[in-house]
């Protein structure tokens, strides 16, 4: 929405038509004879042992699920194994020229491409860099398996070589000593030291990582380019092509400020075997015919897509080299379709049931490690014996590490019954880091300088004053208290970015970051394309990259559309990697009301069920920016819900007024709102208030004290006062505006009676939103909570009120009929 | 215009009653006066009268359920009439409106299937006494025995503000009795094996298992006779007296010569002054409450950390009824005149021989006076009726000699048996109240003109 990208309806409407540049298909055509100048004869030497190490490590894995043993070694198996068998001149054609600064992110079939690019990380990086690399990972523990096993103890390299094997290896078979001790997996193993970010289980689930991961390089101005590598089966997924848009998205070109202009520095890469799982791409699952064709529909640079024939490593490093020099003069982002085939099964349980044995024949016959081998020795760069020898050493190689990773005593699994928090421990990183790099923001104009901060100074700080409310106009709303915490993180982390539908110029659908555009440049302040996924993920991969960074998604309903970014990526690669990544990212999350039945629901149960993400749900002002602050000092991830009944809300319960300076709220951390004696109300977000009018008939009528707990976080959850103070009272009434089914709240309610069991006069209750979809505006008394719901329900289940009429049915009866109606 | 039969509220403290008979069926024609329902609170049976005439439309409960007083029970009208008006099981239904909290009962489904589904997972028919931990926790703190409590929670659940009403107030007869209450297994010899040693309902179960077993043993023959509600009462309230009293008892006799003649006169001139037909029993009563203010402790409640003495004498009279003992009090005796005395004690026993006592009158009593004289009894010992202090057993008479100037003459006896709780009064003090009322009884006349 940009004033400045001027819509003109005489151009637009002109007549004219869109043309097509041609898109390459298998091109390359050099014979390894003409390589010669650029290859010496290691190189060309390496690529081939490198291969040959991919296909004796798959073999290997094979191996043990297939027969339990390997070389004389046994060991079983029982983890994934989706192996690339025939694709490894893909992975070492696309890793040759990439060093430690290159990304690249992976899929469940990578441990091609870890190999391949920790070999050529290995190869680029110095002795003491490696050293300080190994030493420094996990104190050594993963070095301290492999150090001194190696035929010659000053090879550094060799030794590197080792650590790279092991360390995959370790992690593939679930032990502490992995580069993940264990907690990734065959699917998930990742060594960011050597720039091998996280492989992804989820079809296509490393594209928005990969993206957010390429956004960090642009707005930080880092070195190297990042690589997506997924299958040709993920062009299915919705997220795949929601961060190809978000990489290429017009502002990069047109908006950006100079030196931040052009498409994100990324390279797509589709390592296409032809089939996603069993469903064979070209022909019978998607439309594209070549893949590389898609390129075509995306930018008019048509993604300078282009297909490449993987079974040749050094077609895939041609068309590599030419591609990273594309993406540094920021002409990204890239669109790579390389031609492979894997020769085993999905996995070890594959019968192959969907393709022929004379089609994995014919590509065996063309099996990228032979041919290779036989252009070797047609050019006379080796002979057969020197080849051989090569392959041995490789087994040999293999062999001595695989030794290493399945004895017990040298790789040990995590000790969960002597330390039985290992990965309680690292569910969160629980750090305060109030700047991610140390280094002067970007900013347009000094902070004092933007109008909604001077605005800000006028406003009345409290919502009372003298007994009476503070008008809309005049008072420091809670939109305000949002605003005031980010801007004031924008001005002391520069790596802080915030992006998602009508952020800019617009200030956001609900106005709390108006006057933000007027502060900050566009490479730290977008709107991004309605791509909830693509914003979501690429948040991901933003934060792991090294960045903090606030992503919003503009309704709680829309959360399904980033549901595997939230649900699978935001909240485990913290834990997934031992702690090696953190993830300072603030999903900001607003729950509507008013607008229907896709407009209005609050979802926060649904984020509270996953583990590995902070969920807070502010209701007043003074908790809002406090925890914001809290939120944005830290270095979890956390989905940060705002109701939007609440944003023109005052401050009714701090009365001092909402401190100008920044402080922070722990997280986790409920608060009374107002002290009673005879029954505990806790609240989630806006039923606050409407427990505070049930609070004042049950006083003024009835003569029952309540006491009211907001409790402003649901992960993690403190619940010492809670249990103070039901002991005191004996009561408790839970209430949200959350469909009652799988709230929470239930959540809440079973571990108040676990732990205050022998307190309590009543089962704690639980008042939702009923069980429907959320009707209209004027019929919304009828579906959210309301204070006679409470008061019905007080009267119903806990304390019967002398004289209280109720009009809603809150009985055993109802409960049970409603259950068994699934309403 | 179909008309609603309510539960009748018996006596203020009265929240509910049990429907223990239906006289009449959907469909049969109602006379007025024609008795369409039985029902008991835990002390008395009630008959319930139409007062309309018509057909009998509609019964909202069952027999054996507790019914809220003031709800609607039963509906007479016309065939063809509405009756969801009065369901109290309706929603939203005008009357409901209308009526105070207790009519919003649980919704029952229309349906007829779904309606028996429903029945059994609601709490009307449970076994067990509910009581909130909460509740549970305070009892054994102060060492209460909750089953006194009258449950006012949701569902008949004892909660907190109950277990401090029993506190205050002491464990007297309350309206709490439901069917199933005596089937409770006594919580003496359960062992708790749950967490912090509650006991779990394995504990009960193995329990009952255990008094299975010893039963099977010897497999005499026998009738399982289901104790009444009020038999349920007794059998706690006896219990309780002498598991938490220090009770004992004194025996002594005075010459009955002067009150047998003072009946004699009353008897003769009975019609003549519309005097009651006063009993031996009603001036013993008359005697008794003028003695008993000179002796305070025995007209007292002993309450543990307190006694409470009371100014005016509120004579609990036991009498045996076919439901068993109950215990109508005679409100300020010792203001009332003997004539006054020997009438309202036999209207009260006339009430509860019916069942139809109002269930304040069985309460409230300060001393107790029980009479087994009748059945030929020369001496016994009284069970207190906690928390009162006092209660005094009156024997039969029996002829004995005294020696009045040097010759023995016979005279006639009457043996008075007094249990006292030496926690609240000593032996001595219990004694000179004994000879005191024996001195009135022998000198009747002279009380009379006090």
């Amino acid at each position: 929405m940009p004033k400045s990208l001027f819509i003109d309806p005489r151009e637009v409407r002109k007549a004219g038509k869109i043309t097509f540049k041609e898109i390459p298909v298998n091109q390359y055509d050099n014979s390894l004879e003409d390589e010669k100048e650029n290859f010496s004869t290691e190189d060309f030497l390496r690529i081939y042992r490198d291969m040959l190490v991919i296909r004796e490590f798959e073999s290997m894995i094979y191996s043990f699920k297939t027969t339990g043993k390997y070389n004389g070694i046994e060991y079983t198996y029982p983890g994934p194994a989706h192996l690339s068998v025939g694709q490894e001149a893909a992975a070492v054609g696309q890793a040759y020229l990439l060093d430690k600064d290159d990304f690249i992110f992976g899929s469940h079939r990578s441990h091609g491409e870890i190999l391949a690019k920790g070999l050529s990380a290995i190869e680029k990086l110095s002795d003491d860099e490696l050293l300080d690399i190994m030493k420094g990972f996990f104190n050594g523990t993963v070095l301290k398996a492999v150090e001194g096993k190696q035929k010659d103890n000053n090879d550094t390299k060799e030794l590197a070589f080792d650590f790279l094997l092991y360390g995959a290896m370790a992690e593939i078979f679930a032990k502490d000593t992995g580069f993940n001790r264990g907690l990734g997996g065959s699917m998930h193993a990742f060594f960011t030291p050597f720039g091998i970010y996280p492989n992804n289980a989820i079809v296509g689930g490393s594209a928005p990582i990969a993206t957010g991961a390429a956004l960090f390089k642009k707005v930080n101005r880092k070195k190297g380019i990042v690589v997506a590598n997924i299958g040709d089966g993920s062009l299915g997924c919705g997220p795949v092509w929601e961060s190809i848009n978000f990489s290429a998205m017009g502002q990069l070109k047109y908006l950006w400020e100079e030196g931040f202009k052009g498409g994100l520095p990324i390279i797509f890469n589709f390592f296409n075997n032809h089939y996603g799982m069993g469903g064979q791409t070209s022909g019978e699952t998607m439309a594209f015919d070549i893949l590389a064709r898609f390129g075509a529909g995306v930018n008019p640079e048509q993604m300078h897509a282009e297909q490449v024939d993987g079974y040749n490593p050094l077609a895939v490093i041609d068309a590599i080299r030419r591609k990273k020099k594309i993406l540094e003069e920021n002409e990204g982002p890239v669109l790579l379709d390389v031609l492979t085939y894997r020769l085993l099964g999905h996995s070890p349980s594959d019968s192959s049931s969907y393709r022929t044995k004379e089609e994995i024949k014919a590509w065996e016959e063309q099996d990228c490690i032979e041919s290779y081998k036989e252009e070797l020795i047609n050019a006379g760069v080796a002979d057969e014996g020197k080849l051989t020898e090569i392959k041995e050493e490789v087994e040999e190689k293999i062999t001595k590490i695989c030794r290493l990773a399945t004895d017990m005593d040298v790789s040990p699994r995590m000790n969960l019954t002597e330390n039985p928090n290992i990965i309680a421990d690292l569910m969160f990183s629980d750090e305060k880091i109030e700047k991610m790099e140390d280094r002067v923001c970007d900013v347009l104009i000094p902070k004092e300088e933007n109008p909604r901060v001077q605005k800000l100074k006028n406003k009345v700080r409290v919502g009372i004053q003298d007994g009476k409310e503070v008008s809309k106009v005049k008072r420091y709303q809670l939109r305000d208290a949002i605003f005031e915490a980010i801007i004031d993180k924008f001005y002391e982390d520069p790596t802080l970015i915030a992006y998602g539908e009508d952020n800019r110029d617009w200030g956001g659908a609900f106005a709390v970051y108006n006057g933000l555009t007027e502060s900050l440049p566009y490479h730290r302040f977008f709107n991004a394309p309605i791509s909830e996924a693509a914003i979501a993920g690429s948040a991901v991969g933003y934060a792991i990259s090294g960045g903090r960074v606030i992503a919003e998604l503009m309704y709680c309903d829309f959360l399904g559309r980033a549901g595997d970014e939230v649900f699978n990526q935001m909240a485990k690669w913290q834990s997934m990697s031992a702690g090696v990544l953190k993830m300072p990212l603030v999903l900001r999350v607003s729950v509507g009301s008013k607008y229907g039945a896709q407009h209005s629901q609050d979802w926060t149960s649904l984020t509270s069920h996953i583990p590995g993400l902070k969920v807070v749900f502010p209701a007043t002002p003074y908790d809002a920016k406090g925890l914001m602050t809290s939120a944005l000092n830290g270095t979890d991830p956390v989905i940060f819900f705002e109701s939007q009944r609440l944003y023109d809300m005052g401050e009714m319960f701090h009365l001092e007024g909402v401190p100008e300076e920044p402080y922070e709220i722990p997280i986790g951390e409920p608060d009374i709102k107002k002290e009673g004696e005879d029954i505990t109300i806790l609240t989630v977000g806006a039923t606050l208030y409407r427990a505070l009018e049930a609070a004042k008939i049950l006083e003024e009528k009835y003569g029952v004290s309540a006491e009211i707990i907001d409790a402003r976080s649901l992960v993690p959850f403190n619940y010492e006062k809670v249990i103070d103070s039901v002991k005191k009272t004996g009561r408790i009434l839970l209430t949200s505006d959350a469909c009652e089914r799988g709230s929470h709240l239930n959540d809440f309610a079973q571990n108040i009676s676990e732990l205050t069991f022998d307190y309590l006069d009543a089962p704690p209750v639980v008042v939702g939103a009923r069980n429907w979809i959320t009707p209209a505006y004027e019929l919304e008394e009828y579906f959210f909570p309301q204070p006679d719901w409470m008061l019905d329900a007080i009267h119903e289940k806990i304390l019967p009120l002398k004289g209280h009429v109720v009009k809603n049915n809150f009985t055993n009866n109802e409960k049970i009929k409603r259950n068994k109606l699934g309403v | 215009m179909a008309t609603p039969v309510i539960m009748p509220r018996q006596g203020l403290s009265v929240e509910s009653c049990v429907l223990t008979e239906w006289k009449k069926e959907v469909g049969d024609r109602v006379e007025k006066g024609d008795v369409l329902f039985t029902y008991e609170t835990d002390k008395a049976t009630f008959e319930e009268e139409s007062e309309v005439e018509g057909v009998f439309l509609a019964k909202f409960f069952e027999e054996g359920d507790d019914v809220p007083v003031l709800t609607n029970v039963c509906v007479i009208g016309e065939e063809g009439e509405s009756i969801d008006e009065f369901n109290p099981h309706q929603e939203g239904t005008p009357e409901e409106e209308e009526t105070e909290g207790e009519a919003a009962q649980p919704a029952v489904e229309e349906i007829e299937e779904e309606k028996v589904e429903v029945t059994e997972t609601t709490d009307t028919g449970d076994d067990i006494i509910k009581i909130s931990p909460r509740a549970r926790r305070l009892a054994e703190k102060n060492n209460l025995d909750y089953r006194h409590a009258t449950p006012t929670g949701p569902g008949g659940r004892i909660i907190e503000r109950d277990m401090e009403k029993l506190l205050a107030e002491g464990p007297v007869f309350t309206p709490a009795a439901k069917e199933g209450y005596g089937d409770m297994p006594a919580r003496e010899g359960i062992t708790g094996t749950g967490l912090g040693g509650r006991v779990t309902t394995a504990d009960l179960e193995r329990a009952g298992q255990a008094e299975v077993e010893e039963k099977t043993v010897a497999e005499p023959e026998f009738e399982d006779v289901k104790l009444t509600n009020i038999r349920k009462i007794i059998a706690e309230s006896m219990h309780h007296s002498l598991a938490s009293t220090a009770q004992l008892t004194l025996n002594t006799s005075f010459d009955a010569t002067n009150i047998l003649s003072f009946r004699k006169q009353v008897k003769e001139n009975r019609e003549e002054l519309s005097l009651e037909n006063i009993t031996i029993n009603d001036m013993i009563l008359f005697a008794v409450s003028r003695t008993l203010l000179n002796h305070k402790d025995l007209n007292a409640h002993f309450l543990d950390d307190k006694m409470r003495i009371f100014k005016d004498v509120h004579l609990g009279v036991a009498v045996d009824t076919e439901r068993g003992l109950m215990v109508p009090t005679i409100f300020e005796a010792n203001r009332k005149t003997l004539n006054q005395i020997s009438r309202e004690v036999k209207a009260r026993i006339e009430e509860c021989r019916t069942g139809s006592i109002n269930p304040d009158y069985l309460q409230g009593a300060t001393f107790t006076v029980t009479n087994l004289g009748t059945l030929d009894i020369e001496s016994f010992t009284p069970v207190l009726n906690p928390p009162q202090t006092g209660i005094l057993g009156v024997n039969t008479i029996v002829q004995r000699v005294k020696e009045v100037d040097g010759e023995l003459v016979y005279y006639p006896a009457m043996g008075l048996s007094l249990t006292f709780d030496h926690r609240a009064i000593d032996g001595a003090p219990a004694a000179r109240f004994l000879k005191e009322l024996k001195t009135n009884l022998e000198n009747f006349s002279i009380i009379m003109a006090k």
